[in-house]
């Protein structure tokens, strides 16, 4: 009799302690839907974990476009552009040489590239020369690594000269 | 995924130079000649054996050498 009137009390007891800490929630726990981002370059860091609503990377898999709680990835980058939707509803576009993008699972984003510029830091008429002088030696005898040198840059001026246009 | 360079026996690191070299020259005059010395190495290396130090080289041109020597042979 005695025991049955612990356990009674214990049954009430509980649920009550299981329940206050579900029930509590403050402010700061409301989901944001805004992804930090950090685009940092050796010698520049462009964005330091600053919230932004969308970024679109060109990942060797594929273009794509990363928002708030994306899922956890890492993503090797194509020379390309990367575009910023930033807060205030403007976007900003940046021409990385390659790298990686890591998506971690509390909505950050980290860029990593060796070189990156905003578009109009660029001159055309400097791409496009160069596209000539790499496609003269791609199509040389020069040795192999020459040759796999100069279609790298083909495939960047390439990409260059697309998103300049 | 199967890349073109790889396959000459060049490394990500060389493919990134490489990639990074051309972004750098496609700017802008002001802004290329800031850049481009970012592009620049002089580190030199030597290979020790049988606490012999070896020949003093540059590391640029000892891994060009390396890597046409990978060059034909299967990634690994």
């Amino acid at each position: 009799m005695n025991s049955l009137r612990i356990a009674r009390s214990a049954l009430r007891a509980r649920p009550a302690a299981i329940k206050a800490p579900l029930l509590r929630r403050g402010y700061a726990e409301v989901v944001s839907d805004k992804i930090k981002l950090s685009l940092a370059l050796p010698h520049q860091s462009v964005y330091k974990s600053q919230d932004v609503v969308q970024v679109n990377i060109p990942a060797e898999s594929g273009e794509m476009g990363v928002l708030a709680n994306h899922v956890p990835s890492i993503e090797q980058l194509k020379p390309g552009l990367v575009e910023v939707i930033e807060e205030s509803g403007g976007s900003k576009q940046f021409f990385l040489s390659g790298g990686f993008a890591i998506v971690q699972p509390n909505s950050e984003l980290s860029i990593n590239a060796v070189e990156g510029f905003p578009l109009e830091d660029f001159s055309i008429e400097s791409v496009r020369s160069q596209i000539s002088e790499a496609q003269k030696i791609a199509g040389g005898s020069g040795s192999e690594q020459d040759i796999a040198e100069a279609k790298i840059e083909l495939e960047v001026l390439e990409s260059l000269q697309a998103v300049l246009k | 995924m199967a890349f073109a360079w790889k396959a000459s026996g060049l490394t990500y690191n060389k493919y990134l130079s490489v990639a990074a070299r051309v972004v750098r020259r496609s700017l802008k005059d002001d802004k290329r000649l800031a850049a481009e010395r970012r592009g620049e190495s002089e580190l030199r290396m030597a290979k020790w054996n049988n606490g012999k130090q070896g020949e003093h080289q540059n590391v640029a041109e000892a891994n060009a050498a390396s890597m046409a020597e990978a060059a034909g042979s299967p990634a690994s």
